[in-house]
């Protein structure tokens, strides 16, 4: 699908040599931490930086025109004002670059009506010198297999997720959050107002992608409503889309006379094409990334049978309760283990009552070693009721019964547990006052491909949003 | 606000989505208190009356609406009735007549509807009647053109969806029926696309079919 968008986007994604306009040897500008953020990321092709004066920066001669650039030029990076840019196209007609990146603000976002004009001429340009454009308005391309990071940003590990951003600011925090909780990307854009390569297209290229399993989009608005709801029709088909959609649309607040035109806000239109379309509707940043997560790790997956493992190590009680409350209430469910788990859960943990019902405590096990607690939770994991494992782990707690070598030993033991079995295992870790061990703990499970929440709630809802996709695909 | 040459009669659009295979409950229209009498001979009593003019919005508040008429005398009361009270609350509305139709059996109110998004185009609605619609909000939508899925999971989509099901003694309603009315109401609202909002308000569903009772369309 969309096959000819992997030749057409190579020069965005893995251009050969980037010019980077707006560069100084004396100044900081933001063209020149561009230069700066390519060469520490190690961008293995040429970079050219362009600046109003000759000069050096990082080790690079700056140009004064971008034609006078000896070699070819496949992407240019434009961070220079908006008065610049149409004499900018026609440098980059004529050094035949295949796509323009700008940086540059001020236009349709700022101001609709000369902003717009500028706009149209700019695309007037591009189409006439067989240019495509990113942006404006925008920090453009991200793929860490090609070393382009965003500008300031930490390039992150390649990986599976592909994303689009209609906002630079949550583009660079999906990086970030992707960084802290190993999502890794594939590659992402952000594309501002997308006068040319708008959200459409970018989710052509990213369906068509091999690298890419799952797309995560953030969008504010369209300028073509339908040829999107049909993009998105055709590759939620071969791929995960999840979308957080943002602000409301001035658009839709048109005088109605009918029941169904004063009923129909843009809010409920939008997650009506979502749903239609196939896509996954995400309300927040947190709840995009965290299903991002659960498809990274989970791929295509279904089954929303949890058993919940509590006691890890407060005693169960309340928080059990409250995490029983948070799977149901987001979509799963908690079926009671069959009767020979029970049965054989009695004899390890020697109590009967409570423990044995979904949420499972089993902080009895802190009285017969870490053995008991692992027997514990595997014949849980293995219960035929049951097809996804929660455990909820509190640092605070398990620390000063298990000391920090026992704490290491039990997460090693999920990972152990989460190789051999083919159900999901996820660790819930709540925050609390031991924030730096909880933090290595998190990090050592996601490094082992644990997927790793800090509420129930949040991993209750990720799951439901990876079942809502299995049984829409499902459904044909 | 919209002017009236753009809002169709009752009796207008239900003909459009009859000939559009739209299942209506037709209606016809009597210029004198004779032809409303030999109307409802031929339909069959019991008979509703309304006010069939572009520029009376809101038909019942205004007393152009007569229920159950189940006789002549009643149906020749009722249309000297409904103009006198009409000429009260519009003296200035052109009126066309009185539109004569056969009172429809009771059934589960729902409401089917189409209206513009200004980045999406064509959008249906679909929700229970009345009180679930206007205060509650209970409505799914989805973007033209809708596929038999689409309209499948638009009405489950509603929390009121048990109603429809059956509800303390009361009949299902064909779900089945709903499915192919939001089907070729989307086709429709495609192949015309000078039409800029439509209500089918209410239909009445019925185990075995669903109708639509009252229609308006509004033209661009």
């Amino acid at each position: 699908m969309f096959e000819e968008k992997i030749k057409e986007f190579e020069p965005i994604f893995y251009p050969e040599s980037i010019a980077v306009i707006g560069a100084s040897a004396t100044s900081i500008k933001a063209g020149s931490v561009w230069v700066w953020s390519l060469k520490s990321a190690g961008f293995p092709g040429s970079i050219y930086p362009v600046g109003s004066k000759s000069g050096r920066i990082a080790d690079l001669e700056i140009f004064t025109n971008l034609r006078l650039i000896p070699g070819e030029v496949d992407y240019v990076i434009v961070a220079t004002p908006r008065q610049s840019v149409l004499k900018l196209l026609d440098d980059c007609a004529a050094k035949n670059v295949k796509a323009v990146q700008f940086f540059t603000a001020g236009f349709s976002e700022m101001d609709a009506r000369q902003g717009h004009k500028l706009e149209e001429r700019m695309l007037e340009k591009a189409r006439r010198g067989n240019i495509r454009i990113i942006g404006p308005n925008c920090i453009g391309v991200y793929c860490p297999e090609h070393k382009i990071p965003f500008p300031m940003g930490t390039l992150g590990e390649t990986g599976s997720v592909g994303f689009l951003s209609q906002s630079g600011g949550i583009a660079a925090k999906l990086v970030t959050i992707g960084l802290a909780r190993h999502i890794n990307y594939s590659k992402g854009v952000s594309f501002g107002n997308g006068i040319d390569l708008g959200a459409s297209d970018f989710l052509q290229y990213l369906a068509a992608d091999p690298k890419t399993k799952t797309i995560g989009a953030y969008l504010e608005g369209t300028r073509d409503g339908a040829r999107l709801f049909n993009t998105m029709k055709e590759v939620a088909r071969v791929k995960p889309l999840v979308i957080w959609k943002g602000g409301r649309t001035e658009a839709g607040a048109q005088a109605a006379t009918s029941h169904t035109g004063s009923l129909a806000s843009s809010a409920a239109i939008w997650s009506a094409m979502l749903r239609q379309a196939g896509a996954i509707e995400v309300h927040s940043l947190e709840e995009l990334t965290d299903t991002l997560l659960i498809f990274q790790q989970l791929r295509h997956w279904k089954g929303s049978y949890a058993a919940i493992i509590g006691g890890l190590a407060d005693g169960g009680g309340g928080n059990s309760v409250a995490a029983g409350d948070a799977c149901m209430e987001n979509g799963l469910k908690v079926p009671s283990l069959s009767l020979g788990t029970k049965q054989k859960l009695g004899e390890l943990l020697g109590e009967v009552g409570s423990i044995l019902c979904n949420p499972v405590d089993v902080s009895q096990a802190q009285f017969r070693g870490l053995e008991t607690l692992f027997q514990s939770i595997d014949l849980i994991a293995r219960d035929t009721n049951i097809d996804i494992i929660l455990i909820q782990e509190d640092i605070d707690i398990l620390l000063p019964i298990y000391a920090w070598k026992g704490v290491e030993e039990i997460n090693d033991f999920f990972i152990k547990l989460a190789g051999r079995q083919n159900k999901p295992i996820i660790v819930v870790l709540p925050h609390g006052s031991a924030e730096s061990e909880r933090m290595q703990i998190e990090q050592k499970l996601l490094a082992a491909s644990v997927p790793v929440f800090c509420s129930m709630e949040r991993a209750a809802k990720a799951i439901y949003n990876i079942n809502q996709y299995s049984c829409w695909q499902e459904a044909g | 606000m919209v002017k009236s040459q753009n809002l169709l009669t009752e009796v207008e659009s239900k003909a459009l989505l009859k000939k559009a295979g739209i299942p209506v409950v037709e209606a016809e229209v009597a210029r004198s208190k004779k032809e409303a009498i030999d109307i409802s001979h031929e339909m069959g009593f019991p008979i509703v009356l309304k006010i069939s003019s572009a520029d009376v919005v809101h038909k019942s508040d205004s007393g152009g609406v007569k229920l159950g008429l189940a006789n002549a005398t009643q149906v020749g009361k009722a249309y000297s009735e409904i103009l006198s009270s009409i000429k009260q609350a519009y003296p200035k509305a052109h009126i066309d007549g009185v539109s004569v139709q056969p009172m429809a059996a009771p059934g589960v109110e729902v409401i089917v509807g189409m209206s513009k998004d200004a980045q999406f185009g064509p959008v249906l609605m679909f929700g229970l009647g009345g009180i679930l619609v206007e205060v509650l909000k209970d409505v799914s939508f989805r973007i033209v053109p809708v596929t038999a899925r689409d309209a499948k999971e638009m009405i489950r989509e509603i929390k009121g969806y048990p109603v429809l099901e059956g509800y303390r003694g009361q009949k299902p309603a064909s779900i089945s029926a709903l499915e192919k009315l939001i089907v070729k109401v989307s086709q429709f609202v495609e192949k015309n696309p000078q039409i800029r909002e439509l209500d089918l308000n209410p239909i009445f569903a019925y185990p075995d079919k669903a109708v639509a009772v009252d229609a308006r369309i509004i033209l661009e």
